[in-house]
């Protein structure tokens, strides 16, 4: 009478995709070339300053399904199971990410003043700013990743076959492995693609702000990708409100920590008042930017954090789309802070270069997604823990 | 029954032991699908599940916490505002008087403070803490034993409260409860 419902979950298979939708990321990746062409002619340099924009955006979110993945199988996570395969799905633009970024090194003159000029602080930082250890260290760095998610992620795909639990046993040990290399080598790709475009500049948490980032917008993300599966039927008696529940709490969660990473990083430095240092707030405290920035303390904070502290709305799904849908667009604009006043220190410049190049990246990402998601299981239905998981909210 | 006791104390009610948290959370629902009205659920830990089995609504404890908190951020600004700006403005390194980035780790900190505090002051306020009346009935089950007690008002209602007592003793024998047994008011200090 008190055993526990034992039950097998159903499989619900692929995802059908929609030809129109195919179509539409198809289009928006032909947006995206014809973009960049007419770019190169028109702005280079403005041109250059989208693409590493949007190249680094993208490669959070494929990387952030990476790290989201990892994180379950380090920590045992048990209510995770039945949406784990949607973040790992992101990784499929990993190897994408790679190529965006052999791209962006033909770009390399226009965005990096260490790469082009010579002033006293860059002699004694040539070292370690120099165009050949750039390339090399960066490369290593995304082969790692693709590395990894080609283990783990395969490991998760074989284990659909045979619901064997070697495949969780090895990415047991390959996940922590996988955590320490990622903090180390994110730490070092944000610095050297992101900070770097400011050379004199230097923040040592800056690091940290862009993980703050990379895991805002990858859970946004995930929620999204789940609440329109559920919506179309796939996850029916898979996800259910206390699922989407425990993503709702984390992504409060990872809001809260993102404004505390980020006020972490101006409050020292507009304390210490260091002119080295207040350079980067100072060019972001005035003019247009000044607008951007208060949006990134209303908009990426304070709006989201009192839209979803009530029990309510964590549970409600249509309430987590939308807010999804903003996170990811407010996590698009916080890159846009960090990257564009190098290139238009007066104000935010935005235009058809900006639209078409996101819609390029954004339809290639789409398409590569829905790839792996037609490809494989949604679900991960060989995990040890999915029953468990799907009946441990039925008491 | 209870008239005719030995001690001529009032019944409080009759308890049902469990072994296990999953038996609790069952007996829980059934004891409301039955209709009682009047019962309470003890355990040696919390147990999830057993509010919704107990069809307890949620707590009001979470908008005191979120008002206090409210209150606090607001409170901590005005202070800070107050004091560097217009009690005693002093020019410190060059920065405006009202210099807010600086009260903001003192903001979050009392926001902290009174929400905790008015949380847990809530909690006795709401739980009717402290009571000193009413003893532990049975001590294992503050150790690893479950405990549903059904109280008395379900079993007045009826004017023949002998077959109701029984009733209600069959119903958890009926529900899985390891011993079944009489509660009596003045008898709450009973250990074993």
């Amino acid at each position: 009478m008190l055993t526990a419902e034992v039950r097998q979950v159903k499989n619900p298979g692929s995802l059908i995709a929609a030809p129109s939708v195919k179509t539409m990321f198809l289009v928006f990746s032909l947006i995206g070339v014809v973009t960049f062409m007419v770019g190169l002619f028109l702005d280079p340099k403005r041109m250059w300053f989208s693409f590493l924009h949007n190249h680094f955006y993208f490669l959070t979110l494929a990387l952030g399904g990476l790290f989201f993945a990892a994180l379950q199988w380090l920590t045992q996570a048990m209510w995770s199971a039945p949406v784990r395969r949607i973040s790992e799905a992101l990784t499929s633009f990993l190897p994408i990410s790679l190529i965006t970024f052999l791209i962006l090194l033909f770009g390399i003159h226009y965005l990096y003043p260490w790469s082009y000029k010579g002033d006293i602080v860059l002699a004694g930082k040539s070292g370690y700013l120099n165009i050949n250890f750039f390339i090399l260290r960066n490369l290593l760095a995304i082969g790692l990743w693709v590395f990894f998610a080609i283990k783990m992620i395969g490991n998760s795909l074989k284990q659909d076959k045979d619901g064997s639990l070697a495949w969780t046993k090895k990415n047991r040990v390959l996940s922590p492995i996988f955590i320490i290399l990622f903090a180390l080598t994110y730490t070092m790709v944000s610095f050297d693609q992101l900070m770097s475009l400011d050379p004199h500049w230097f923040s040592t948490i800056f690091g940290v702000y862009c993980f703050a980032g990379l895991f805002y917008s990858n859970l946004a993300l995930t929620c999204v990708l789940t609440v329109l599966l559920k919506r179309q039927g796939y996850l029916e008696g898979i996800v259910n409100e206390n699922h989407l529940h425990d993503l709702g709490k984390f992504m409060f969660a990872f809001i809260v920590f993102w404004a505390y990473i980020a006020f972490c990083q101006f409050m020292l430095i507009w304390y210490a008042n260091l002119p080295e240092e207040t350079s980067y707030f100072l060019n972001r405290m005035h003019g247009g930017w000044i607008y951007v920035s208060l949006f990134l303390l209303i908009g990426k904070f304070i709006i989201p954090f009192f839209i979803l502290l009530p029990r309510g709305a964590k549970r409600n799904e249509k309430l987590l789309f939308n807010i999804g849908i903003y996170m990811l667009v407010a996590q698009w604009i916080d890159f846009y802070w960090i990257i564009q006043p190098q290139y238009a220190p007066d104000g935010p410049v935005f235009g058809l270069i900006e639209i078409g190049i996101l819609l390029g990246f954004l339809g290639i990402f789409g398409l590569v997604v829905q790839k792996f998601l037609s490809t494989h299981n949604l679900v991960a239905i060989g995990d040890p823990r999915l029953v468990e998981a799907v009946t441990h909210h039925h008491q | 029954m209870a008239q005719n006791n030995a001690n001529s104390k009032k019944l409080s009610g009759v308890v049902g032991i469990f072994d296990e948290p999953r038996a609790l959370i069952m007996a829980t629902k059934k004891a409301r699908e039955f209709g009682f009205k009047h019962f309470d659920a003890f355990t040696p830990y919390p147990v999830h599940g057993l509010e919704v089995a107990a069809g307890l609504k949620r707590s009001p404890i979470p908008y005191v916490t979120f008002v206090f908190g409210l209150v606090g951020c607001v409170l901590a600004f005005l202070y800070q505002y107050w004091t560097s700006a217009i009690d005693w403005a002093l020019n410190i390194g060059g920065k405006p008087y009202n210099s807010w980035p600086a009260f903001v780790p003192i903001m979050f900190e009392v926001t902290i403070l009174l929400g905790g505090l008015s949380t847990a002051a809530a909690l006795f306020i709401f739980c009717g803490l402290p009571n000193l009346k009413k003893k532990a009935f049975d001590l294992s089950i503050t150790r690893d034993r479950f405990a549903l007690m059904i109280e008395t008002p379900n079993l007045a209602t009826n004017l023949d409260v002998k077959d109701n007592l029984k009733k209600t003793k069959e119903f958890l024998q009926s529900v899985g409860a390891k011993e079944v047994r009489e509660v009596y008011e003045e008898g709450w200090g009973f250990s074993l």
